[in-house]
């Protein structure tokens, strides 16, 4: 493209319609899908990366750009794709706005670029839309992050997901909850779920409360409190959390509520024993761990998570904390992943063509990947048969980066020692 | 037949081949501007003829995808059926809308806030049904066929948009050269004036509002069928309100070419800016330089683009008389 | 007391603190209307514009938000002026749909900047009394509430203090009731415009300040602020500032 725009510069007028003819013929070729046999043997492939860069979940949105870009940089910085001669990976970039309209479209623009797999994007509303359309074009799309089990659920040939199963989170936070409880040998009787009302903070507590009541734990939820989502004031809710006498909170936030609840906690003087988060953000960003200081402390999540010793792991953090001044958390870690995983796919597939994409992606067993779960294989559904949470707690350390640990399950911990019950908030 | 009729017959023309040649994606810039025209042009069929303000047409959009969808999803009734369906009920919530804010003479900012006030409330009412999908929306399943308002590529979309677009435009246009349009526009000028002369300003007020509210849920069932996900927030929420009216006030509100225009200018502005712009290090600039657009524009030319473009375009029409 | 009057009373309790914030983000907005008959929906922006300020001033340089809070006024003070004399002023004769828009706009053109500035982080500073409660009892009372709440009743005070008694807050208020008039008698309608908007904006900066030891700041949540402050208003009658405190009041008890 470049090349063209310097040569064009000293072009007659003749020359400049012959190129600029050959030029509309190689678009038209494109379009109309002439073979590619007449086409030369591609130097550089696209993947298309949507997530929503601006909008209210941007932080989200561009540290998984970020994390998208950095796995791409790190195959090309080591040969690219050897299979087609090295070929060069190039993530062109779409942003979703949040809304799943837009979503599609930069979509379809990223199609149009010649990107020949696409990755993303954060929210289950816009991969929904994005899914379908992957469909219509027959493009494959592998999911980034987006846990809404509907997704997958249609039997999409071309929609592949790395990221864990809502009802696979669940799963993990009640083994999990199981685990401390017994360890500890300390159950709590009293529990109180709180929920954003959006799409996922309905679908998992909704779910975490079905699994709960089936799965013969003493516990029992005595409230249930929902609040919309970016709500500013939660004082009225914690108060009605606090009359409800609860040893534990199943929290099921979004970033900057957690902070609100917390701090209510404090203020109210709620009694409780701890904090177990069944599986959503705002409980280990680094914004949330340095800002909440004590208060953030011994709160435990059940969490996709990375995997701290994992080589991959550590050469993406590295990359990532030079880029962003931040460490790798879920959504920037499995967007690392995701990427990864279509590189290796391409590797494999040695060719661009979807049918052969699709066949090498059917086939993938990844075990090179920085999260915490076994090797990444997708099932008829294309849903990641590989695929674990971990429980993270936010433990005392005089170094911020350090305070978040894995603490379960054992194979990845960090920390062996799981506080529970924890000290009060207004105790540390 | 004069030479502007010739020219928006090869506009027309241009337009119809443009599948011929243009990609998949370009396909999809034109079908959003067809999208927003076509939604431009049935709010301006109220705001921009009567001159009550509407801040809540997604209200309409929102019934429209709505109701296709669950007509389809539960009874397997065809979105081409259920649309109307969906019209039809846009139409009734419309009346009472305007039923309220008429017969108790809601003028300006009161009739603005009572339509945000409904598009609000139904925004939360579905947020809480359950056969609706409540929060989670409904995801549509994908299953190409044209009963099912469903297709593969863009191109039936493209055409269904276009057509929408046209079909807008002369409906617009009849009802500027009846009886209708003129008393709605003596409504517009001056309400209490067009009633001492004698005009049934609640009756014409009702009828404007219905029509308007029927075309705006049509393009709601187009919607569902073409990105095939449904959030309330999305659907009902005021920022697609807003999205809405941008395009008919940049182009020209109150007239027949106005939102068209706008959409033609705004839609790929918006398009081709986020392409730009979204290269990583700018996130958001698309965003404020929209803004600033849209503000010079409303600062600069108050009467909308269309002005400019009629003064262009003066050689071409012919002298009328008392037609705006 | 008992388990649900002791709830009771908590709620109202914290309700009526934060509502006396809520009144004080929509006076702005009630007199911006009642003067100029204009709903700024970028009410809620200009006020993420003071948090992001005082944000700033109490990281880089320690001092407290309750301290930055004269500080922060004023610089939106300037930004409203600025917003006036440029756009506002301009559509004043517009019809309500072509004024709504440039506003929209300028709340985008905010939120954005907000976010291109400051990144989209979320962010909670641990301010001095971020923290501290007080117990009544059974009762916590919320001291950065509680300091808000005053605060936001004496700006309030202090602006009808103003209106009443001051050259320019009779001016406001002839050119509020009786703009034709006011012109007729010699004031000069777009100075007293400018002053009323960059007032307004003044106020809702300064609300700003207090909400910074109670929640997180992005860039995005304006939006909210807007609609709630807006509610406020219509609960307390449009342009009516004495509406707006109660108004906030109820708004606060009900959520």
């Amino acid at each position: 493209m470049e090349k063209k725009t310097v040569t064009r510069a000293g072009m007659n007028r003749r020359t400049f319609l012959k190129v600029s003819g050959a030029a509309g013929l190689g678009v038209a070729s494109a379009t109309f899908g002439v073979p590619s046999l007449l086409r030369a043997a591609p130097k550089t492939i696209k993947i298309g990366s949507i997530q929503p860069v601006t909008g209210p979940l941007a932080v989200i949105g561009q540290g998984s750009r970020l994390g998208n870009q950095l796995a791409i940089d790190y195959i090309n910085a080591n040969g690219g794709i050897n299979s087609m001669g090295g070929a060069k990976l190039e993530l062109v970039l779409g942003d979703s706005e949040s809304k799943p309209e837009v979503g599609r479209q930069e979509a379809d623009r990223l199609i149009n670029e010649g990107a020949v797999v696409l990755v993303g994007p954060f929210q289950s509303g816009v991969a929904m839309a994005i899914a379908t359309l992957a469909e219509q074009r027959q493009v494959p799309f592998v999911m980034d992050v987006a846990a809404l089990d509907a997704i997958t659920q249609k039997g999409y040939e071309h929609v592949f997901r790395v990221f864990i199963t809502a009802g696979g989170l669940v799963a993990g936070a009640l083994k999990y909850y199981k685990t401390v409880t017994e360890a500890a040998g300390v159950h709590p009787k009293r529990a109180v779920v709180t929920n954003t009302a959006d799409p996922f903070g309905k679908g998992m507590s909704g779910g975490f409360l079905k699994m709960l009541k089936g799965s013969g734990l003493p516990v029992e939820v005595v409230e249930r409190i929902q609040y919309p989502l970016g709500i500013q004031d939660l004082s009225a809710e914690v108060a009605r959390i606090k009359a409800a006498k609860p040893d534990i909170i199943f929290p099921i936030s979004r970033i900057g509520d957690s902070v609100i609840l917390l701090r209510e906690l404090y203020k109210q003087r709620v009694d409780l024993m701890g904090i177990f988060g069944p599986g959503s953000p705002g409980w280990y960003e680094p914004e949330f761990v340095k800002d909440m200081d004590k208060l953030a402390f011994y709160s435990m999540t059940n969490v996709p998570w990375i995997n701290p010793e994992s080589p991959s792991y550590q050469r993406g953090n590295a990359a990532f904390l030079k880029a962003s001044g931040k460490n790798l958390d879920t959504n920037s870690a499995y967007a690392y992943t995701g990427a990864l995983v279509i590189a290796d796919a391409l590797e494999r597939a040695g060719s661009t063509k979807t049918k052969d994409i699709l066949k090498s992606l059917r086939e993938t067993n990844y075990a090179d990947h920085p999260v915490v779960g076994g090797a990444i294989k997708f099932n008829d559904k294309g849903d990641n048969t590989g695929a674990l949470t971990a429980l993270v707690q936010i433990q005392p350390d005089p170094d911020l980066l350090k305070r978040v640990r894995i603490v379960l399950p054992k194979d990845f911990a960090q920390s062996e020692n799981i506080i529970f019950p924890a000290p009060q908030l207004w105790e540390r | 037949m004069n030479r502007l009729h010739l020219l928006l017959v090869l506009i027309l023309a241009v337009l119809s081949g443009l599948p011929l040649v243009l990609s998949k994606y370009t396909l999809g810039i034109f079908i959003m501007i067809f999208y927003y025209a076509y939604l431009g042009q049935s709010w301006n069929v109220l705001t921009g003829y009567t001159g009550h303000i509407s801040l809540g047409h997604a209200l309409y959009i929102g019934i429209g995808a709505y109701t296709s969808v669950f007509l389809a999803q539960h009874y397997g009734l065809s979105p081409w059926v259920g649309m109307f369906a969906g019209g039809i009920l846009a139409s009734l919530v419309a009346l009472i809308l305007g039923f309220l804010g008429f017969r108790f003479g809601l003028r300006g900012v009161y009739f603005v806030i009572l339509t945000i006030a409904f598009a609000e409330i139904t925004r939360l009412v579905v947020s809480h049904i359950e056969v609706l999908g409540s929060f989670s929306g409904i995801f549509l399943d994908f299953d190409p066929s044209f009963r099912n308002f469903q297709f593969r590529g863009n191109i039936p979309y493209y055409y269904i948009a276009l057509t929408m677009m046209v079909l807008s435009l002369a409906a617009v246009r009849l009802i500027e050269i009846s009886k209708l349009g003129r008393f709605m526009v003596a409504i517009r000028e001056d309400e209490d004036a067009a009633q001492a002369l004698g005009v049934n300003t609640f009756k014409y007020n009702m009828i404007a509002i219905a029509i308007s509210a029927f075309m705006t849920a049509l393009g709601g069932c187009f919607y569902a069928n073409y990105i095939f996900y449904l959030h309330p927030d999305s659907l009902f929420g005021m920022g697609l309100s807003i999205e809405l009216i941008l395009r008919p006030i940049v182009g020209g509100m109150g007239t027949l070419f106005g939102p068209i225009l706008g959409s033609f200018i705004l839609t790929p502005l918006s398009e081709v800016s986020r392409a730009y712009f979204s290269k990583g290090g700018l996130e958001g600039m698309h965003l404020i330089l929209y803004g600033i657009i849209t503000i010079l524009v409303v600062l600069f030319m108050p009467k909308g683009i269309i002005v400019y473009v009629r003064q262009w375009l003066k050689p071409l029409i012919p002298e009328r008389k008392g037609d705006d | 007391m008992g388990m649900d009057s002791t709830l009771a009373v908590q709620l109202l309790i914290q309700g009526v603190l934060l509502g006396g914030v809520y009144g004080l983000i929509a006076i702005g907005l009630s007199l911006i209307f009642g003067v100029m008959g204009i709903i700024n929906f970028a009410h809620g922006q200009m006020m993420v514009m003071g948090m992001y300020i005082s944000y700033w001033i109490f990281v880089l340089l320690g001092i407290d938000p309750y301290i930055s809070l004269v500080a922060v006024a004023a610089a939106i003070f300037i930004l409203g002026w600025l917003i006036q004399y440029t756009v506002v002023n301009r559509i004043l004769d517009y019809p309500e749909a072509m004024q709504v828009l440039p506003l929209v706009s300028i709340g985008l053109i905010l939120e954005n900047a907000a976010l291109m500035l400051w990144g989209p982080d979320h962010r909670s500073p641990q301010t001095a009394l971020g923290l501290d409660s007080m117990w009544v009892g059974p009762i916590m009372v919320d001291t950065s509430r509680l300091i808000a709440f005053v605060l936001a009743i004496i700006i309030t005070f202090l602006i009808f203090i103003f209106l009443k008694k001051s050259n320019l807050g009779k001016c406001i208020r002839a050119a509020s009731d009786n703009r034709t008039g006011a012109v007729l008698v010699g004031i000069d309608v777009d100075r007293i415009y400018n002053m009323s908007f960059a007032i307004g904006a003044a106020t809702t900066g300064a609300a700003g300040c207090l909400l910074v030891p109670l929640l997180p700041i992005s860039p995005h949540i304006g939006h909210d602020f807007t609609l709630t402050a807006f509610i406020v208003v219509i609960l307390g009658g449009m342009g009516n500032l004495l509406g707006a405190l109660v108004g906030g009041v109820i708004l606060g008890v009900a959520e």
